[in-house]
């Protein structure tokens, strides 16, 4: 074609690119560190499987048509770079073929053909994105104008490389190929149309042209292909569909193991975090670059909301608002952020030689307040850390650590959290558990019982972590009790810390305090390594999660089983034998902290199937997709003023079932549900049951 | 405007008290600010922020205080002193109210706010005699306290007919009662913060005073004997027909209570 355009149309599009890309890659600079590079065949699995294999939009049954949409559309781009890449290359060479995939070999042909096809494809997506955008209008899309511009260049992209194409045929099959226009012609394989019927389908459109329309068709596709590429391109990074480049590097960078980044040790005793409120996230430099990353990335898709218990219920939290604004105010201070950056490297950790630079740094700053400002107070304490919206991730952003990042600066630094937490703090600092009922009436549940004390039996085989629930609270007292009974029942040899337990810190953490919860932790670490402590039954979740994920950074390795995987097992080994005699309709709610968190999705069905006369039956909500009940995250112990409740939404679900038996896994979510169940009128008629509560009354 | 509160250290009475021999046993106890005094501090702090008053947290007792001390800092209290005297062990309420007297007459404050009462002995007197000795107004049992101009305030107390609002005038002793404020947990910073606040610790000496000048050698009161609580015993839960149940427990409430 013309060299000299072409060279033009690369060096202006591309440099723009280049260019706009050099800066958000700066900013991502600017973000605090953190370490994305190891492993590096786990990452490059997670991308092969989530973000090449397109694992949540195809995996998800519920919106499988529109992620299989989706899932063709990005297949399509990938298949057609290869194209693009020729295309450019016939702008300087006439017939250029790439090495490899030209007409002497069958790889070539094999690869016209799947462009071919590749495009009818996308095509018919487009027009069907189209089509569910303004006719079906599912409530999850954000229907922007943005969305529409690039369904419309990708149509654009996809129908000029066709008339181009087609016309090409056309020359060169109806009018004597007057400018030597090159096709595939391989004696073994035969002509590139045998190949390539949706472009002959094409051409078949535009047969009615003259020569010369068809040569002039033929260029102004060409041209506009290669303009609405290049500005396609440009137009990425601007917007939302900066996904189409950055999906590939957020799921490779994700963090691998836990579900997603571990909160961070906070180092307390240094001094200076407190004075420069580098504790948690308190402004926008504290996010790190993956954070940042992940903001670029996201798709706006709404998935995340969707699933949300606090938008369900009308919070005010928002996820992909809450990552647009973020992203928004990363991008007005991107400046600003480079350059205070450049000022923190030359600090050398010298409090006298560095005020001189801080102060220069603190120009910088944002002028809104990151929290309170950009983020509303109510945003950031609704979140019950479910994780049901990172499960659903497209692209995996993680939303809780940073939640949790903000509510630490919240909390160590501003003071500023929900004021109803005092008092569960207090009973934290006083008595070890958030109701702040005395420590030493820890224990008093297991009057009677004759249930070991560590202290007595220090070489038990199992711990029995009873958490604070379990030891204080009426209702879930009797799930300690009937957990005692089954471990009794299989001569299972344990103990209990008694007075020594402490709460293991998980709402403290969860809301931010990381004081408080290393202060349970260091204190709770003491006594299990003191007693040499190997393995753990745990009735609660929460615990659980403490005890397995949190601990270890503060030098607890224990074993950790939570008590319906232990029943499981007992029942498998033939320990304790069970009656299949629970009548009536069963189901069972997953707790998030036991299945997200920690994939215990089989076990408590396994033992519910065993006990269920009838089987176990789903919620619409269940397994990964589970709906949260309201309490995690330390909402336990804030106020839900807001919207509607997520444990009445949640029980709503149950009741619609016909339910006549709730199953849980968690003290939390038994509170929860069966506070549910009175406010709906229904707890005569639908009993929420622990686990171990249904097992133990159906013991053999 | 300066004003001076008072903590006292008490026992956690969340916690089971066992006694033996009639002394309360020391094992397992544990201490904590008494709650009455937090809503004093939270008061003073709460007119530091409206009126700029100039706040001193006093304690008094034997043994270490940090713990607490540094906790009213990190509320907001500028400045502590800690009177620490092995002696006050067995100090009763005036003696109390005496040392508090030294510390009033060593400042020059305008307004002394207290707990009500102190919780693990439940007295209420150390505020009411420490006005009485300084011969100043006194108002018990506030829920409000609202500044008139430099030397007056307008206090609401609780009264046995309803809430009584008072003019009162500086300076003053008003003893607080927990409606008046939600004592705020002071934000992580300000707790870290306050480990660099010094502690003005001082013995009765230092006070200018001794043991027997604030009359503790010649007590007013002595504890005899602990004896402990006695457990409350479970309810009983009536099922059935209103009316049915009504008259059983009316008869029960005749014949074996002997109530009515
Ligand atoms: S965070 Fe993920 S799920 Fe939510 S809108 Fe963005 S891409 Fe979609
Ligand atoms: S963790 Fe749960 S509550 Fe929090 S934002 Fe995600 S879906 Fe919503």
């Amino acid at each position: 074609m013309s060299p000299l355009f072409m060279t033009l149309l690369l060096v202006v599009g591309l440099g723009i690119f280049a260019r706009t890309m050099y800066q958000r890659i700066l900013l991502l600079m600017a973000l605090e560190p953190t370490d994305r590079f190891n492993r590096i065949k786990d990452r490059l699995k997670n991308m092969v499987i989530i973000a090449l294999g397109q694992k949540r939009l195809v995996g998800r049954k519920k919106e499988r048509a529109s992620g299989i949409m989706h899932a063709l559309i990005f297949w399509g781009f990938c298949v057609l770079i290869i194209r693009s890449i020729t295309l450019y290359g016939e702008g300087y060479v006439h017939g250029f073929q790439l090495p490899l995939l030209g007409e002497s070999s069958v790889l070539g042909y094999l690869y016209i053909a799947l462009k071919d096809i590749m495009e009818g494809v996308v095509l018919i997506m487009v027009i069907w994105a189209f089509y569910r955008r303004l006719v079906v209008k599912p409530p999850r899309l954000h229907n922007t104008w943005e969305a529409y511009l690039v369904l419309g260049m990708i149509g654009v992209l996809m129908i000029s490389d066709l008339l181009y194409d087609g016309a090409r045929f056309n020359l060169i099959a109806s009018y004597g190929n007057p400018g030597d226009l090159h096709y595939f012609n391989n004696p073994t394989f035969g002509q590139e149309f045998l190949w390539t019927p949706v472009t002959v389908l094409a051409g078949n459109v535009i047969s009615g042209f003259s020569a010369t329309g068809m040569e002039r068709v033929m260029g102004l596709m060409f041209w506009i292909h290669i303009i609405t590429q290049l500005a396609f391109l440009n137009f990425l990074p601007l917007g939302k569909h900066f996904h189409v480049i950055t999906s590939l590097p957020n799921v490779f960078l994700k963090s691998l193991d836990y579900p997603h980044d571990k909160i961070k040790l906070l180092d307390l005793e240094d001094e200076s975090v407190w004075e420069d409120e580098t504790l948690g996230v308190n402004h926008l430099h504290q996010l790190n670059w993956k954070q940042g990353l992940d903001l670029y990335t996201c798709t706006e898709c709404g998935r995340c909301k969707e699933v949300c218990p606090t938008y369900v219920t009308d919070k005010p939290l928002n996820l992909h608002d809450f990552n647009d604004t973020l992203k928004a105010e990363l991008y007005a201070n991107a400046d600003n952020l480079i350059l205070r950056a450049k000022l923190a490297k030359i600090l050398t950790g010298d409090a006298e030689k560095d005020a001189k630079t801080k102060e220069k740094m603190a120009v910088f700053k944002p002028e809104k307040a990151l929290v309170g400002e950009v983020i509303a107070l109510d945003t950031l304490w609704a979140c019950t850390t479910c994780r049901a919206c990172e499960q659903v991730c497209p692209v995996t952003i993680e939303h809780v650590p940073r939640i949790i990042a903000m509510r630490q600066g919240q909390t160590l630094m501003q003071g500023e959290y929900p004021q109803e937490l005092n008092t569960a703090f207090k009973g934290l600092e006083r008595n070890g558990n958030p109701w702040g009922i005395g420590y030493d009436k820890r224990a008093d549940w297991a009057e009677g019982l004759d249930v070991k004390l560590m202290a007595d039996h220090p070489d038990a085989e199992y711990l029995l972590w009873v958490g604070c629930a379990g030891s204080f609270d009426d209702r879930t007292q009797k799930v300690t009790k009937a957990l005692v009974k089954i471990l009794k029942a299989a001569k299972v040899d344990f103990a209990i810390l008694g007075t020594e337990e402490k709460c293991t810190g998980d709402f403290a953490r969860r809301t931010g305090n990381e004081m408080m919860y290393q202060m349970m932790a260091t204190e709770n670490i003491e006594v299990l390594n003191g007693y040499n402590v190997k393995k753990i039954i745990a009735a609660c979740p929460h615990c659980l999660n403490t005890l397995k994920h949190d601990y270890p950074q503060m030098g607890g390795h224990y074993e950790v089983v939570h008590h319906s995987a232990f029943i499981n097992q007992l029942i498998a080994d033939g320990k304790i034998r069970v009656k299949k005699s629970l009548a009536g309709m069963l189901t069972y709610h997953d707790p998030c902290y036991l299945g997200r968190y920690n994939e215990i999705y089989d076990a408590p069905r396994n033992v519910l199937n065993t006990l269920s006369s009838q089987g176990l039956n789903e919620l619409p909500r269940h397994g990964t997709e589970s709906f949260c009940c309201g309490a995690g995250g330390g909402r336990m112990w804030m106020e839900e003023t807001i919207g509607s409740r997520i444990n009445v939404e949640r029980s709503k679900e149950i009741v619609a079932e016909n339910a006549e038996t709730v199953a849980v896994g968690c003290p939390f979510c038994l509170t929860m549900i069966e506070d549910g169940m009175k406010e709906l009128n229904k707890d005569e008629d639908i009993k929420t049951r622990d686990i171990a509560e249904l097992v133990a009354e159906h013991l053999a | 405007m300066k004003i001076l509160t008072t903590v006292k250290k008490v026992v956690d009475v969340e916690l089971n008290i066992h006694v033996e021999n009639g002394a309360i046993l020391d094992k397992g106890l544990q201490y904590v600010i008494n709650a009455w005094d937090e809503n004093a501090v939270e008061a003073a702090v709460q007119l530091k922020e409206s009126h700029k008053a100039d706040t001193t947290l006093v304690s008094l007792g034997s043994g270490d205080n940090t713990d607490i001390i540094r906790k009213c800092y990190a509320m907001g209290i500028d400045n502590a002193i800690h009177i620490d005297d092995p002696a006050l062990a067995k100090a009763d309420s005036p003696t109390f109210a005496r040392v508090l007297q030294k510390v009033y007459e060593a400042g020059d404050y305008d307004l002394v706010i207290t707990g009500k009462q102190a919780q693990d002995t439940d007295a209420g007197q150390a505020g009411i005699m420490l006005a009485q000795f300084l011969n100043i107004p006194c108002v018990s049992n506030v829920i409000k306290i609202e500044v008139t101009d430099d030397s007056h305030i307008q206090v609401s107390r609780l009264g046995d007919a309803g809430t009584e609002i008072l003019d009162v005038t500086l300076p003053a002793v008003i003893t607080v009662s927990d409606g008046i404020n939600e004592p705020r947990l002071p934000a992580m910073r300000g707790i870290m913060m306050a480990k660099k606040k010094k502690i003005n610790v001082m013995d009765l000496a230092g006070l200018g005073t001794s043991f027997e000048d604030v009359g503790g050698t010649a007590p007013t009161s002595e504890i005899v004997e602990f004896m402990p609580t006695e457990k409350r015993k479970g309810g009983q839960k009536f099922e059935g027909e209103p009316a049915e149940v009504t008259a059983k427990v009316v008869d029960l409430l005749v014949n074996e209570a002997k109530v009515l």
